[in-house]
């Protein structure tokens, strides 16, 4: 082991990944990837294990290993050829959503295959049952768009048309698709010129010999960290509170396992899988698990393989948290990710407190439409991202307006929004009172409201917490739920899609059409808080009330703060 | 009135620069700065000039505006936006700045919510009105803050104002009217740009500055006055280019990176002089490290400054990327028994432990000592007094738990700090599509001489140059810079669909905009205009910028720039899209007032090598190496010599590995090169 070495080929790696990443950004087309940056860019060893990652994506990041190993699985490596793009989006095999596509290019050196540079996107629109991919009303996988099971997208350096023609014909919008998926491959070409020169530079035995040291290293880290955590077993459950189709809850139920320096996290107990599109596949749980251990432990660990080895995942088949074939799930790896996330931090916090904190929103919106554009008329589709507030923390409050933990996405600008979308945001504004009390409060979440300038936009959501709060920890209350609401052109009563279009959910539902002059309004759940309210430093409360976060009612009958007005 | 100064006040020592223009003499020296008051630390500088009254024109590089930022020490700010907005700056885009960190608190905008005030308004994305101005709840606003007295400056930032200002023009009429004391930043004239969380963050921090950046240079003029200083006086703008006191004061947020711009602009100049286009800048302090570049002779901009992660300054500024690492870096073991260097850093207080100021962690600079790269007898000259026996003891902890030798752990601490740097060339080079091997590394600052050979090994850069002056590189900047001012608009139109008409008459408008400030300021020279458009995909949101060189859009020009920019997404992308649909997003202008430069002194011709100075052990790698000792001020126009060996000069040292070569040119400047190159 070169301590040296191993620090310098971290760091270069993590650059070339952030390379690959901002080239991603700067040449896609959808607002999803180039303003919400919902894309990973990563490097992988030829046995499809992760060596090094970049700052984007949680949940695509833990799912990485997985997909390669899946890609490895079906194509064998002496049928990969240097100049190939293998193209994977398929959530039965490894995957972890159809939107999400994963591109691989090998990197060759000496005419033998060394690793993969990995790109992994959102793509806005996949076909399927609606525009924009979340199908909140989906009972199988075939409503949820196009599968694609490993494939070359490019073989040897030449584009294979027909992959193309055959995957372009089957979305509403593909001059974007286009636009993207060539944003995907120029990211992967890029990771691959560097790591090829990597090889060049320090030979490919002490880069090989430095990646499994660096994994070793990883390993050791998580496993101090581990280390740390009072042995024992600790349960926690959380519910989605519905999924689509029928209106009951579905339960998230973790045994965490800690015993020496591993950790299994047993989800035996969990709901049978759901008709609906909340399922989680194993590969998303693996990810929910890593993604809840890693916000645990020291960040500045490497990111790569080697974090996962100390972490066992038991998921029974056919729960939700483990779907069977054909089940529908693309709401699983949004929604459900942080809900599972949560449940291993909930579990924790019962000996960790310090290194946990209260539920989040634990959604992302998931705010999805489509339709023909009156002034282009050019198909339009776009996944909209909003964040919510996130939970109160031992040493500080939750943030306010922050992605929840399975992304790292951001909000579109007003601006941008309006010059795509056929919509005009009426207003975006902090809601008082949202906020889950405690001594650390939650982060306070936003309500957002658009008007439909189109003749038609098609709309559909994926999202939760409408009916169930973010819980707070060690004293503190739960934060406010979200909700989805319409006021019909014409009206002045907001109602919900239950009461407005005889839908099954308000969080989840399919193909509303939205006529000029409707508004929508969303509305983001907010963090829960952390420790009692009556500990919260009176001078933080004082300036909540005089920053309009928190009402002089509240300061007074939830903090117990008198005196404290605006 | 012969002399020209630069004078850049850093956070230790403010650097002076005086270029005599009749004997092209160049004097400099440097004293403690004040942080308390930068400017005692300045006119303490200036005391020590006889010829005060000689002075044409001095130039200040000054952190003031960064520092009243990083302190939060500015005004209270309010900020007013339209009806439905004003949450813009708290909820500002949601993302974090690390993938799995809990802790991470968000960073907090420059205002109080309760100080964000909406007006009824609204411009849509085409640029039209769809509900007026209420010019009376304007003037109720203007009234209710000017009789509360607590807000000290204004910041406005209507939705697409960018497009039409009309709304946010009159609200800074009425305020003048109502409220004339008050300073008012509008979001159309700090940064007329789409994305309204970015234009609010650029325009709340130039309302913040106002204030106490005016009061601060009207104090300032009174004590120049009263020295006797009778020259133009100006500061740098975070674009490289001077302005007066009056126009800074006037747009603060333009000063935001005053001082690294000073290194960038002496380096483009020193790029012609020497002949090589292509330079990648390594300044490289005690606390932090400036790296920009020089690319065809031109330095490079950017508009993706944060005053912390999370809060932009989108103006224009020459594109110098920080990072907080130098030889105060501070040497430590992580959890998994990896050693690591800072990003803690001695600074100053303790400073390293080989200062004897109590500091008692090992540091970049320790290691150096222990691997006889610096010497303690000749720290400034000898007029610092170090202890290499308290650097060896604190470097000999670690070695101790790493259970490696002292030198080999000294090594391995200097060795990750150079990795650090190579992440922050990185950033400026690969991650911007630039190949290093078509680069001179470019190595000033009190420690980059000490690494910069190293460095182009690790960076496969070819060759690398040491200035003259090198300690003091940033304020000789200063001496040969021009008065510079950038404009830049959005404009929404594409190849499909193009009003030519429109789009040279917006350039016009800008173009005269920026040449009228310059006027205003007393240039009366001949000016240079230049003209950037940035252009991308129908559907893309990032842009590649292109210049263009003519005043008109026509149909042959048009047609050329929709070619070079499929060439230009090639080139920086390694893919284009025949037949696509462009859109040009923004049209930009920088117009410079030439000033006149200083010519540097040519030394004489010399051959072979200087007189040794002596001989001195160096670890290199694995080993000490007898190496040779010269002292930089006997290098003559020639003089080569070969590593491993050690160049000394008062305020920096110059380490060249074995197999390699350093020539002074004709100038004094040092190339590095490997030996036999």
């Amino acid at each position: 082991m070169d301590p040296v070495m191993m620090k310098v080929l971290d760091s270069t790696m993590v650059s070339i990944c952030r390379e690959m990443g901002i080239v991603l950004m700067q040449t896609s087309y959808s607002t999803i990837f180039n303003e919400a940056l919902d894309f990973s860019c990563a490097i992988a060893n030829r046995d499809g294990d992760m060596i090094a990652c970049a700052e984007f994506c949680p949940a695509q990041i833990g799912g990485m290993p997985l997909m390669a190993k899946s890609v490895v699985k079906e194509i064998p490596l002496d049928q990969i050829y240097e100049g190939d793009v293998i193209l994977h989006n398929d959530p039965y095999r490894g995957g972890l959503h159809t939107p999400e596509h994963t591109l691989f290019k090998p990197i060759f050196v000496d005419d033998e295959i060394r690793g993969f540079a990995v790109s992994i996107g959102h793509i806005a629109e996949v076909g399927g049952m609606v525009p924009g991919g979340f199908c909140g009303e989906a009972t199988e996988i075939f409503h949820e768009g196009l599968r694609i099971p490993p494939v070359k997208i490019v073989s040897k350096g030449k584009d294979n048309e027909d992959i193309w023609r055959l995957m372009l014909a089957n979305v509403r919008t593909p001059r974007y698709n286009f636009g993207d998926l060539r944003a995907l491959i120029s990211a992967v070409d890029l990771g691959e010129r560097r790591m090829k020169e990597i090889y060049e530079k320090y030979g490919v035995d002490a880069v090989d010999q430095t990646c499994n040291d660096l994994m070793d290293y990883s390993e050791r880290r998580m496993r101090a960290e581990i280390k740390q955590i009072p042995d024992g077993i600790y349960p926690f459950e959380d519910v989605v509170e519905d999924d689509g189709i029928e209106d009951r809850q579905y339960k998230i139920f973790v045994e965490v396992h800690k015993d020496g320096d591993d950790i299994v996290a047993d989800f035996t107990g969990s709901a049978k899988q759901a008709k609906g599109p909340i399922n989680a596949t194993l590969g998303v749980t693996m990810s929910a698990t890593y993604n809840a251990l890693l916000h645990m432990t020291d960040p500045t660990i490497p990111k790569n393989s080697g974090c996962f080895r100390p972490i066992r995942v038991v998921a029974p088949a056919g729960t939700v948290v483990n779907v069977d074939f054909p089940a529908p799930e693309v709401g699983g790896n949004t929604e459900t990710h942080p809900r599972i996330a949560g449940t291993v931090i909930g579990a924790l916090a019962q000996v960790i407190p310090h290194l946990s904190m209260a539920a989040e929103g634990c959604t992302h919106g998931n705010f999805v439409f489509g339709g023909v554009h009156a002034d282009t008329k050019e198909f339009f589709a776009c996944y909209d991202i909003e964040v919510v507030g996130w939970g109160g923390r031992s040493f500080a409050d939750g943030n306010d307006a922050c992605d929840s933990i399975n992304g790292n996405c951001r909000v579109t600008p007003v601006e941008v929004f309006e010059a795509r979308y056929p919509w005009r945001v009426e207003d975006w504004v902090f809601r008082e009172d949202s906020a889950g009390a405690g001594k650390h409060r939650g982060g306070v979440g936003y309500t957002k409201t658009l008007t439909c300038l189109n003749d038609e936009i098609i709309i559909s959501q994926m999202t939760d917490r409408h009916k169930t709060q973010p819980w707070g920890l060690n004293g503190g209350l739960p934060g406010g739920m979200g909700a989805t609401l319409f006021m019909k052109s014409g009206s002045s009563e907001w109602q919900t899609a239950v009461q407005a279009y005889n839908k099954n959910s308000p969080s989840k539902f399919s193909n509303i059409s939205i006529v000029k002059g409707d508004r929508v309004q969303l509305v983001m759940p907010a963090g829960g808080g952390y420790g009692a309210p009556p500990d919260r430093d009176p001078e933080a409360v004082r300036e909540d009330v005089a920053e309009g976060y928190v009402s002089a009612d509240a300061a007074r009958d939830i903090y117990g703060q008198r005196g404290a007005d605006k | 009135m012969k002399y020209l100064l630069g004078v850049d006040i850093g956070g230790t020592f403010t650097d002076f620069v005086s270029f005599n223009q009749e004997s092209n003499a160049v004097e400099v020296w440097k004293n403690p700065s004040t942080p308390h008051d930068p400017f005692d630390g300045v006119l303490t500088g200036l005391e020590q000039m006889e010829q005060i009254g000689d002075v044409q024109r001095l130039r200040l590089g000054t952190t003031i505006a960064t520092n009243a930022i990083l302190q939060r020490a500015g005004a209270n700010v309010a900020y007013i936006t339209t009806k439905g907005f004003r949450d813009i700056p708290f909820i500002q885009r949601g993302n974090r700045k690390a993938h799995y960190d809990m802790t991470w608190v968000k960073a907090k905008p420059l205002v109080k919510r309760r100080h964000c005030y909406e007006i009824d308004e609204r411009v849509d994305a085409r640029g039209e009105v769809i509900t007026p101005l209420d010019e009376d709840e304007v003037r109720a606003l203007a009234a209710k803050i000017r009789s509360e007295g607590v807000v000290e400056a204004i910041a406005v930032n209507f939705l697409f104002s960018y497009l039409n200002p009309a709304h946010e023009l009159r609200l800074k009429d009425i305020f003048l009217e109502e409220a004339p004391d008050l300073p008012i930043s509008i979001s159309y004239e700090v940064l007329p740009k789409w994305k309204e969380y970015e234009r609010a963050s650029t325009t709340l921090a130039d309302a913040y500055l106002k204030p106490l950046v005016g009061r601060s240079f009207d104090s300032m003029n009174k004590r120049f006055d009263e020295l006797g200083l009778e020259g133009r006086v100006a500061v740098m703008k975070s674009n490289g280019g001077e302005c007066s006191f009056a126009a800074a004061a006037a747009q603060p947020v333009q000063m935001t990176v005053s001082g690294p711009t000073g290194g960038v602009v002496a380096s483009r100049a020193l790029s012609k002089l020497i002949d090589m286009p292509n330079l990648v800048t390594f300044d490289m302090g005690g606390t932090s490290t400036d790296c920009a570049t020089i690319i065809n002779g031109e330095e490079k901009f950017t508009t993706s400054f944060e005053i912390e992660w999370g809060l932009p300054i989108q103006i224009p500024m020459i594109d110098v990327r920080t990072i907080g690492a130098g030889g105060g870096s501070i040497a430590w073991i992580d959890k998994g028994g990896l050693l690591q260097v800072g990003p803690q850093s001695a600074g100053a207080d303790p400073a390293p432990a080989c200062y004897g100021l109590g500091g008692d962690q090992a540091t970049v600079t320790d290691a150096n000592l222990v691997l006889g790269r610096l010497n303690a007898d000749e720290f400034l000259g000898g007029k610092m007094s170090i202890d290499a026996s308290k650097a060896h003891e604190v470097v000999k902890k670690v070695a101790d738990e790493l259970t490696m030798g002292v030198e080999e752990t000294a090594n391995a601490i200097v060795q990750i700090a150079n990795n650090n740097m190579v992440g922050a060339l990185r950033s400026v080079l690969l991650e911007r599509g630039h190949d290093p091997r078509d680069f001179a590394l470019l190595g000033f600052g009190g420690a980059g001489p000490l690494h910069i050979n190293e460095l182009v090994v690790l960076e496969n850069i070819p060759h690398a140059v040491v200035p003259v002056h090198p300690g003091q590189f940033s304020a000789l900047g200063f001496v040969m810079t021009d008065a510079r001012t950038d404009k830049q608009r959005t404009i929404q139109q594409t190849s499909a669909r193009f009003d030519s008409d429109g789009a040279s008459a917006l350039m016009k408008d800008l173009v005269d905009m920026a040449v009228n400030e310059l006027r205003g300021q007393g240039f009366t020279e001949e000016l240079e205009i230049y003209r950037n458009i940035d252009l991308r995909y129908l559907g893309q949101n990032y842009e590649l910028q292109l210049p263009y060189s003519a005043s008109e859009f026509t149909e042959e020009g048009l047609a050329d720039m929709w070619k070079r920019f499929h060439e230009a997404h090639e080139a920086r992308f390694n893919f284009h899209i025949p037949g696509e649909t462009i859109e040009m997003v923004n049209l930009s202008t920088a117009v410079v007032a030439p000033s006149q430069k200083p010519e540097l002194a040519t030394l004489p011709k010399g051959s072979g090598s200087p007189p040794q100075k002596g001989e001195r052990n160096i670890w290199f790698d694995s080993a000490f190496e007898a190496s040779a000792v010269y002292d930089r001020a006997d290098f003559l126009d020639g003089h080569r010599v070969e590593g491993p060996a050690i160049i000394r000069e008062v305020a920096s040292t110059t380490v060249l590995c074995p197999g390699f070569g350093a020539r002074a040119d004709s100038y004094g400047n040092l190339h590095i090169t490997k030996a036999g190159s």
